[in-house]
Parts: structure tokens; sequence; C-alpha cells
């Protein structure tokens, strides 16, 4: 593949690939696979994260003729993985409760091969503390500072993943952070 | 360190896929789109709809109602907007209709054992609710209804014909997970049609807050005490 396109923008790539070049698609997904991975991972797909992501491609592959050219391309390819994460995350899993998910998720040999050196600032015990108490809360305080911050997607990022209006994300994410605090005991 | 700075902490210490990992993904994902057609932009219809969409559905109603005399264009028409089975007659704002969310005509109390049965498209229940306190099925068969409290979901095979009309002052075109929904934010007016396509007037019942949205040829609507968030979450929690 020629190194040149590896400069290209997100944007540049999805035109090529809506001209036929399918090897800028590929450029598309090596680029997005980590956070589409990450993604896949906490939002619940657990050992399923990599099908998931892979369908997640094939779908936006499928989807991206109707696909804004002038928006982003990571949040709505996100919002797909997303969408692919709690559909598996349902299918596997529906109605059996937090337990199943604290399995799949908390117990995720995948958290515990860290790669970033910011993860050793905060102690293994002080994750698994943050960790069960964000599978206290409800599906949407989890899924809005999971995008915020654990995904470190800005506030427009996160209202596309999520699907939903600019304001509700703001006045979720502050609702959602005070609810953990209180999880965690650091309002105390 | 905040808890904020924590929790993104949290997030890196999800491991990263080892590259020989994406080297798979991209490989099978690519084998998976070789044969798929190529996804040309669909600029030239969907961006020229987006800017218009407010101009156009302004002057629908006249459109739709003289090509409703026509059924192939009519036809043509729904799915042009994407909602087969639905076709959206616009009207300027004032108040709308007001009174009880009614039942679709010779609908008749069963379960979700029994309406699965007697229609011939997969019936959902969304994740994020559960089991409906009532379901009913359409005396044709074309429709099935739940009802969970103030919250209704209707399912109905939109490839068969138009089987709703709406009249709205107010449409919003939104996301429902990778495709297209219509947001009524406001009451609205819903008629069921008749298999030719004509109108049954006397089914006119008010409507509140509605999302519609399709999964396959099968199209849903929403309705109830929820706001475009709330429906949403619920939309997402479809089955697909």
């Amino acid at each position: 593949m020629p190194l040149i396109s590896e400069d290209l923008t997100d944007t540049e790539l999805v035109a090529r690939v809506r001209a036929g070049d399918r090897d800028a698609y590929g450029l598309l997904v090596r680029r997005h696979a980590p956070v589409a991975h990450r993604t896949a991972v906490l939002l619940g797909a657990g050992a399923d994260a990599e099908d998931v992501v892979q369908e997640a491609l094939v779908k936006a592959y499928r989807s991206l003729g109707g696909f804004r050219a002038d928006a982003p391309f990571r949040p709505w390819l996100l919002r797909i993985v997303a969408n692919e994460a709690r559909n598996a995350h349902r299918t596997a899993s529906r109605r059996v409760g937090r337990e199943v998910l604290a399995a799949r998720t908390g117990g995720d040999p995948e958290i515990d091969r860290a790669a970033d050196p910011a993860t050793h600032a905060v102690s293994s015990a002080r994750r698994d503390q943050l960790h069960a108490a964000l599978l206290r809360l409800s599906e949407p305080d989890r899924l809005v500072l999971t995008c915020r911050y654990l995904l470190e997607l800005d506030e427009g990022e996160t209202s596309t993943v999520l699907g939903w209006p600019r304001g509700t994300v703001k006045s979720r994410l502050s609702r959602a952070m005070r609810r953990l605090r209180t999880e965690v005991g650091d309002d105390a | 360190m905040t808890l904020d700075h924590e929790l993104r902490a949290l997030g890196r210490a999800v491991a990263e896929p080892a590259d020989s990992q994406v080297d798979d993904l991209v490989g099978a994902v690519l084998a998976r789109v070789a044969d798929e057609p190529v996804p040309v932009a669909r600029r030239g219809v969907s961006g020229w709809l987006r800017e218009r969409w407010r101009a156009l559905t302004a002057g629908l109603a006249g459109v739709v109602v003289v090509l409703a005399l026509t059924p192939p264009v009519r036809a043509a028409v729904a799915d042009f907007f994407g909602f087969a089975g639905v076709v959206v007659h616009t009207t300027p704002a004032g108040p709308g209709p007001t009174g009880p969310v009614g039942a679709a005509p010779g609908a008749t109390g069963t379960d979700l054992a029994s309406a699965r049965a007697a229609v011939g498209f997969p019936v959902r229940v969304p994740g994020e609710l559960d089991e409906p306190d009532g379901v009913e099925v359409s005396g044709d068969r074309r429709v099935v209804s739940m009802s969970w409290g103030g919250v209704r979901l209707d399912q109905f095979d939109g490839a068969l014909s138009p089987a709703f009309a709406k009249r709205a002052g107010d449409v919003d075109r939104v996301m429902v997970g990778d495709g297209q929904g219509l947001w009524f934010p406001g009451p609205h007016e819903v008629l069921v049609m008749n298999r030719d396509g004509s109108e049954r007037t006397e089914t006119a019942r008010a409507s509140g807050r509605t999302l519609i949205w399709q999964l396959g040829t099968v199209t849903l609507r929403l309705e109830g005490d929820l706001d475009l968030a709330r429906a949403l979450a619920i939309a997402d929690s479809v089955p697909s």
C-alpha cells in the first residue's frame, strides 16, 4: 500500500472508498480499529468484541453511501460499533441482570493487560472499585460516562455515538458523575 | 487525581488489539466487502433532501393527496422517504387533535406467542422494556400493537402497502441505529388505511409524540409519553 495514503484524512479516504477504492477502506479500518475495539469492550461486548467490531465495520461499509461527507467519520463509525455491541450483549444476556455484565466485563482479562503507563497511576483495586460502581449505575449513566471519559470522546462525539441531543449529553453527564461519586463514596 | 482522570485511566486499561489482530481484521473486513457494491455517495439525493426537507414536507400535503389516487406512484413516494407503509401529510402548525390513544380497527387482545403466530413478519420486543402489558393484532392481521403504561409500539409489514397516514404540523428526521427515522415531536393525527390505500376516516385518532423507523421491511412506530432521547434508547434496544 503506498505510504502516502497514510497521510490522507478520513474525509479523503471516505471519498476514495466511495469512488471504488477498497484499499482505502482497509486504511480506515486500520486507523480506527483500536478505538472501535475499546468501544466494543467497554459497551459490553466482552469476549465477542472482535466479532462485534468486524460486523460493525462491514455494516459501516454498506452504509457509507449515506454518510454525510462533511461529518466526522469516527463518531459515525463508533455509533455503529456501539449498537452492535449492545445488540451482542443483549442477545447473550438478555434480562439476566447485572451479574452477567459484571462477569463479562468486570473480570475481563482484556482490562488487565494494561498497555498504557497512565493506567498504573490508578491501582488495580481502585480500578475494580470504579468498575463495580459503574456497573451499579443505570444504563444511560454508564453509557455517557463510558463515552465521555473511558473512551475520551468529546461532547459532540458522545452525542453522535449515543444518538442523544447535545444538551441531554451535558445534563446526563453531570448527573451521572454525581451518582458515580456517591457510589464510590468520594463525596463523603 | 480527579475522578474523571481515574475514569480515563480505567478506559486506557483496555488492552489494544495486537498488530496481528488488526491485520486479521483488515483482511476479514476487506474479504467480506469484496463483493459488495461500491458505497457510492448518495449525496445528490440525500443532501438535497436534507436541505429541502422542510420545504418539501410543507408542500407535501397536496402532493400526496393527489398521488394517493394513483397507487404505484403513492407507493414510490412512501419508499422515497424510506418508510414503507407510512405516508406523511403535513399541515400548518396549529392545535393538534386531542383524545385518547385508540386501537387499530378490529383489534383483538392476545398474547405475544399468538401474535407472532398470527402475522407474517418478525414481532420484536425492545430490550429496554419488559414484557408488554397488552398485545393486540389488528383485524386484518397487518399490525401488531403492544402497550406498556403510557407507551405503545406498533409493528407492521410496510412492504404490503401504506398502512398509516399521518397528518402532522412538525416532523424531524433522526438517526435510529444506522438508519433513518422520523420524529413527530407533537400531537398529530393518524389514520389507518384500507388495503386499497384509501383512508378510513372513522379510524382517525390523536397520537402523541412518535418515532417511526424501519427494520428490514417491518416498520415500527413508537408512541407515548417519551422524549426523543428515551424514544431512541428504546428503538436502539429493539433486536434487529
